[in-house]
């Protein structure tokens, strides 16, 4: 008994013991003068781009982490944070940055960027860089696009719409030429997708100076696009549903969904979806308001921030930054299927091949490019996004189903939004 | 407690040193104290602190920076002031008035059934109505969430076979049956078990005295069974009122297939949200006290209303 009781004691010693040498033996410049930076991100083909880092790196070693998609890491990075133990860098979509900053979550690395400055347009930087202040190096984007399903339109005789006026023309005659078929899907609880159509109308949700708040989520652009989906609704020219749902995906199977108005990642979605349809879509610029310009908004995108619990952000900032402009670093992005914010990687995407199910489109990436080129220039998020998207999916949500108008839950989102800031303690106007 | 004390202690040993018999109770208590402190009592304090506490903005960084700081009630009154979440304890109400009384009720009747000397196939039963026990909640509602889904759903296929359309499963207020058939369907087997350990326990000569008497199975099981069961039934009742005020899961994972399920559609689905999609801690924890105070007030009438018809009639 006793012999055996000590051996059980050695065991978890001798096992510590192997566990060092092996460490001692392999892990090469493990040493004091390594840096071991923490790192969470979501996206595809992250591991291999942490791996070139490493490579290229001796001094820094990154350990990736995928701590969920956009909202779960937002969650538990603000958990994280306020125990102490956030990672070194970690993604963040840009409308949650300005909420990250207030909560105290990110640092200031605009002595560490200069260098990279130029690397992006002034447009992008405006999502991660606040009175000078830089909370993050731009990962990639995702300019709004028209995804249209290329092969149904050519059989039902349709053209690709320009602008709004001509997409509710085209959702009539899709409902004359096929009454199973609808143009395009108007997803209730989307609210970054109803954000850039906003944003493209020359809505201002949130805008900021000297910490004064202006909030404006109903403004008269704001409910003019609401407007306008209430009468496509109204009119069953668009089929008001949840997305990706297993109904949805059934009726996109069957092609009876011939557009998705989203961003330039959407291709790979539908593609998980309905790998059947690969070759049979295309992108077209996303529809403009009579009489204005191609000018589009971006849905999605992530920066790649580094947070006050960081211990080296030095070195934080310079991964950050090769991750992001790095050509090694850029190409296995666009491999991945992200559209990169750089300049240089937007260049590189323009000699790629076109994602599988546009793959037949030859000018998919001048499309893609000219919608990066057109972003509307005053893009700005507020400080309590999520709320406000979580408000904008129950109101619009309820909307959708009880028929009452759109532009009703735009007001009341907006009342809610202005409440819980001023609830907070912002100085906020109307 | 009313039970009666025993008449007379019996005397501690004369002999015995009195320092010793005082300090081993404590000494044996002790793990179970700190045991309970540190996960009951600490908790409740923290989450009771918690709710007083604020985010508010102070003046730092580009766009001033959240702290903590003391709020007062202002939590409370902004839970308590806020329609949706008294009108989710509505939603729940009428939810749970569907669902308890039938997983009861089946319960009930199955353990009934299984009890009876006449049935056949008793073991395979027993295990077929507990299985669904077994299977996770989520797992539960993403397979019931398929069954009710237009375009996947076996019963409205039929019925759209027969001609007569498919079943709204998940639009108004068919969203409530829809759900509380979830929650029956994974209940029913564990308050069956429950209730049918119950009936075992019955000593048989009451049955044998019942059926002298001239008693069928019919008037043995209103009469001898269900009355004697009863204090199984409040404990199950009990389970399946605070599993009510407790649901989370099903609506949950429901929500993102239906426009009917808000984000805040019961109480503890908003008090998630408060808490990690808005990250207002404190907001969270003060919801959470009024729900836990809730389920208290709840529970303890409904143990007040049944105790002296359940417990009270044994004796």
């Amino acid at each position: 008994m006793a012999d055996r009781q000590r051996t059980r004691r050695r065991l978890p010693a001798a096992l510590v013991g192997a566990a060092l040498l092996l460490a001692g033996c392999f892990g090469g410049p493990a040493g004091d003068d390594v840096v071991t930076l923490d790192y969470w991100c979501w996206s595809q083909g992250q591991a291999e781009k942490v791996a070139a880092f490493n490579a290229a790196h001796p001094g820094i070693r990154v350990r990736h982490t995928d701590a969920g998609g956009g909202t779960d890491t937002a969650t538990k990075l603000l958990t994280a944070s306020r125990a102490g133990n956030a990672p070194d860098i970690a993604c963040v979509e840009y409308p949650t940055v300005p909420a990250m900053v207030v909560s105290d979550v990110l640092r200031d690395i605009a002595p560490y960027t200069a260098e990279v400055t130029d690397a992006f347009s002034p447009e992008i930087w405006r999502m991660t860089r606040f009175e000078g202040e830089v909370y993050g190096v731009p990962q990639d984007i995702g300019p709004m696009v028209l995804l249209y399903h290329r092969a149904r339109f050519e059989e039902l005789g349709l053209a690709v719409p320009a602008t709004w006026e001509e997409f509710a023309e085209v959702a009539e005659q899709v409902r004359e030429r096929d009454p199973d078929s609808h143009l395009a899907t108007f997803a209730p609880a989307e609210f970054g997708n109803f954000a850039g159509l906003a944003q493209q109308a020359g809505a201002a949700w949130w805008s900021v100076e000297d910490r004064r708040w202006t909030v404006g989520i109903d403004d008269g652009p704001t409910l003019r696009v609401a407007a306008y989906w209430q009468d496509l609704i109204d009119r069953d020219l668009v089929r008001p549903e949840p997305l990706l749902t297993p109904e949805w995906n059934a009726r996109l199977n069957r092609g009876e969904v011939l557009t998705w108005p989203s961003a330039l990642w959407a291709p790979g979605v539908i593609h998980g979806i309905a790998e059947g349809q690969a070759g049979d879509w295309a992108i077209a610029p996303l529809p403009h308001w009579e009489g204005e310009g191609p000018e589009v908004a971006l849905q999605g995108g992530t920066a790649l921030t580094v947070t006050k619990n960081s211990e080296h952000p030095r070195e934080a900032a310079e991964f950050a930054m090769w991750m992001n402009t790095a050509p090694e670093a850029v190409e296995l992005q666009i491999a991945s299927g992200q559209y990169p914010a750089c300049r240089s990687g937007q260049e590189t995407a323009a000699h790629s091949p076109p994602p599988p199910l546009t793959g037949e489109q030859a000018d998919y990436w001048e499309v893609a490019a000219f919608a990066a080129d057109h972003t509307v220039p005053s893009i700005s998020w507020g400080p309590n996004v999520s709320t406000a998207a979580d408000a904008y999916n129950d109101a619009v949500s309820a909307a959708v189903r009880d028929g009452t108008p759109l532009p009703d839950a735009l007001r009341d989102v907006h009342r809610t939004v202005l409440d819980d800031m001023t609830r907070v303690g912002f100085d906020v106007t109307d | 407690m009313t039970s009666t004390t025993p008449a007379a202690d019996p005397a501690p040993p004369p002999r015995a040193p009195r320092r010793r018999a005082t300090r081993a109770p404590f000494v044996l208590l002790a793990p179970a104290l700190a045991l309970f402190a540190a996960f009951v009592l600490i908790p409740i304090g923290y989450a009771l602190f918690l709710s007083t506490q604020g985010l508010r903005i102070v003046d730092e960084g580009v766009f001033g920076i959240r702290d903590e700081v003391f709020v007062g009630l202002a939590n409370y009154t902004q839970v308590l002031g806020d329609a949706d979440f008294r009108a989710g304890f509505g939603r729940l109400a009428l939810y749970g008035l569907i669902a308890v009384p039938l997983t009861l009720g089946l319960a009930l009747l199955f353990a009934l059934l299984l009890d009876n000397a006449s049935s056949r196939a008793r073991r395979f039963s027993r295990v077929a109505i507990f299985l669904p026990y077994a299977v996770p909640g989520v797992v539960a509602s993403l397979m019931w969430g398929f069954m009710y889904l237009p375009s996947t759903s076996p019963f409205s296929h039929l019925t759209e076979r027969l001609g007569l359309g498919g079943i709204p499963f998940l639009d108004g207020g068919a969203i409530y049956p829809s759900l509380a058939n979830i929650a029956v369907w994974g209940g029913v087997g564990f308050n069956m078990i429950i209730i049918y350990t119950s009936l075992r326990g019955i000593p048989g000569e009451l049955y044998d005295a019942a059926r002298i008497d001239g008693c069928g199975e019919w008037r043995i099981a209103w009469r001898i069974k269900i009355p004697l069961v009863a204090p199984a039934l409040v404990i199950t009742g009990l389970f399946a009122l605070i599993g009510t005020i407790q649901v989370y899961g099903e609506p949950t994972m429901l929500s993102p297939m239906t426009s009917e399920i808000s984000q805040t559609w019961v109480p503890l689905m908003r008090i998630y949200r408060d808490g990690f999609v808005r990250d207002d801690l404190p907001l969270a924890a003060a919801g959470s006290v009024i729900l836990a105070v809730g389920t208290l007030l709840v529970s303890l009438a409904l143990l007040r209303v049944t105790q002296r018809r359940a417990f009270g009639g044994v004796r």
